[in-house]
């Protein structure tokens, strides 16, 4: 099942501030309603966006993933800029 | 960017010497909150501590970057809730985010640490302690500080057994390695359930047996046979090791194959039964009323053997029980009078004892249905699953070890 997207994050190999350092400025740079698919190897990002979301006035989580790639895990998140 | 100015760095080494020290200092922990109330940093005295998640930091903090939006955050909502005059450690999950936040405390005037490689580098982290170390018989305590576990290796005249050895294998190869020492045996005292073993894992590396009683070879609640390969302990069996032996003791009553070891009248390896403050809880197989009689006769058992004989338990709750030296060891006649679960024992009778263990039960942790298995050979995790499965303090003992802890922590 994959999301609809307008721009693709990749954060694959980052660790843990910068996978939503990033997403956070590129939200800033989308349309509103527009989503951005983030792709992260960092585990702790699926709890962290979860929680990001929550906090943030403007984004909504529309959807989460977890893939599996040759033994390792692909963490997706789609972010949709809501104000 | 604010420019990188000058923040200690904290290893886990370190943060444990200041943690035994009571060296007064303040958490500033930026983990998601179930992380942060699942474990936490833990002394022998309580350690004060405020959880801001990272992401909250960043979005309320407002900027673009982490370190401006740590400044930002922390100078306009925090600044009333962190002291001053002490220093501020901070933690996150590996130690990277931390790094930014540490950075951000110091440029605001703060005296900030980060913690190396964050909660996960200080729940893998072990200490190694001599209890006895003569030349006919040395006996080291290997402990991780974090989760409270304790493992022992025990040396005689070149040889070495080693007692529930916790899942890395470096303290222990490393131990052998530096003390010429040949690992004749591996031995689980019982199938644990808040860890995972290194036993099967280490009797591997040395070419050791791996020794476990067979009725912990059963996962109590699947009722399954463990696939791993292992030799039968019987009770009264004995361990030759140099001068010395190891005699089993089956103690039945936390686990169905719980055993305990002997050497003499000198030392006693309790595994999971007679822990230095508490005693452990017989509800982690499923079936607390069944195994509660059980656990009454077999500490009943270990409270006749001689009282000076020194206890080396499998597990503490709080730093708190180590004595000034750091080690977790205690004489049996001096826990008659102190340990929670022992002064009950001597008072009650079997019925008033099975009723006072069936009150204590702490929460069921659902987790150690799987470590279980996976000590069983039933379940194979990735190495990041292994350490999620893990993380946290253990909680073997009746809830009684924990109200201190969890006292000040309100």
């Amino acid at each position: 099942m994959s999301q609809v997207f307008d721009k693709l994050l990749d954060a694959r190999g980052l660790n843990c501030p910068m996978p939503l350092v990033n997403a956070r400025k590129e939200i800033g740079k989308l349309d509103l309603g527009q989503v951005l698919k983030v792709v992260a190897t960092d585990r702790g990002s699926v709890a962290d966006f979860q929680g990001w979301a929550k906090v943030a006035k403007n984004v909504e989580l529309v959807g989460q993933e977890t893939e599996s790639a040759e033994g390792a895990n692909v963490y997706v998140h789609y972010v949709k800029r809501t104000a | 960017m604010a420019e990188l100015l000058n923040h200690d760095v904290w290893t886990a080494g370190d943060l444990l010497s200041r943690l035994e020290r009571r060296d007064k200092f303040f958490v500033l922990d930026v983990r998601n909150r179930d992380e942060f109330e699942r474990f936490r940093l833990e002394g022998r005295s309580p350690v004060p501590a405020v959880n801001v998640p990272y992401f909250e930091m960043l979005e309320l903090g407002g900027k673009d970057d982490m370190l401006d939006s740590v400044v930002a955050y922390v100078e306009r909502d925090l600044a009333d809730q962190l002291p001053s005059d002490l220093p501020i450690l901070a933690v996150c999950a590996k130690g990277d985010t931390s790094e930014f936040v540490a950075q951000g405390l110091s440029c605001l005037g703060y005296a900030s640490a980060n913690l190396n490689g964050g909660m996960k580098t200080w729940g893998e982290y072990y200490a190694t302690r001599a209890v006895v170390e003569a030349p006919d018989l040395a006996i080291y305590q290997v402990g991780r500080p974090a989760r409270g576990c304790l493992s022992y290796m025990v040396a005689s005249a070149g040889k070495a057994i080693v007692i529930d050895p916790l899942r890395h294998l470096h303290p222990y190869l490393g131990l052998a390695r530096e003390s010429s020492l040949t690992i004749e045996a591996v031995i689980d005292t019982h199938g644990h359930a808040d860890h995972i073993s290194g036993g099967v894992a280490l009797a591997t590396a040395t070419g050791a047996s791996y020794y476990l009683h067979p009725y912990d070879a059963i996962h109590p609640i699947d009722v399954l046979p463990a696939t791993i390969p292992y030799e039968f302990i019987r009770d009264g069996q004995t361990f030759p090791l140099g001068r010395h032996e190891l005699e089993a003791l089956h103690i039945p009553g936390h686990t169905l194959g719980l055993v305990a070891f002997r050497i003499d009248d000198r030392y006693l390896f309790t595994g999971d039964s007679i822990f230095i403050r508490s005693i452990a809880r017989p509800d982690l197989g499923g079936k607390a009323e069944t195994w509660a009689p059980l656990h009454h006769r077999s500490l009943r058992r270990l409270l006749d053997l001689p009282g000076e004989i020194t206890v080396l338990p499998g597990h503490f709750s709080s730093l708190d029980e180590a004595d000034e030296t750091g080690r977790f060891a205690a004489l049996l006649n001096d826990l008659k009078k102190r340990n929670d679960g022992l002064v009950v024992l001597q008072r009650e009778s079997e019925e008033g004892f099975v009723r006072y263990l069936l009150e204590s039960l702490p929460k069921f942790i659902p987790e150690y249905v799987d470590i279980k298995r996976v000590n069983a050979g039933l379940l194979t995790p990735a190495e990041e699953d292994a350490a999620t499965l893990e993380l946290g303090k253990n909680v073997c003992a009746l809830s009684q070890a924990y109200a201190i802890s969890e006292g000040v922590r309100r």
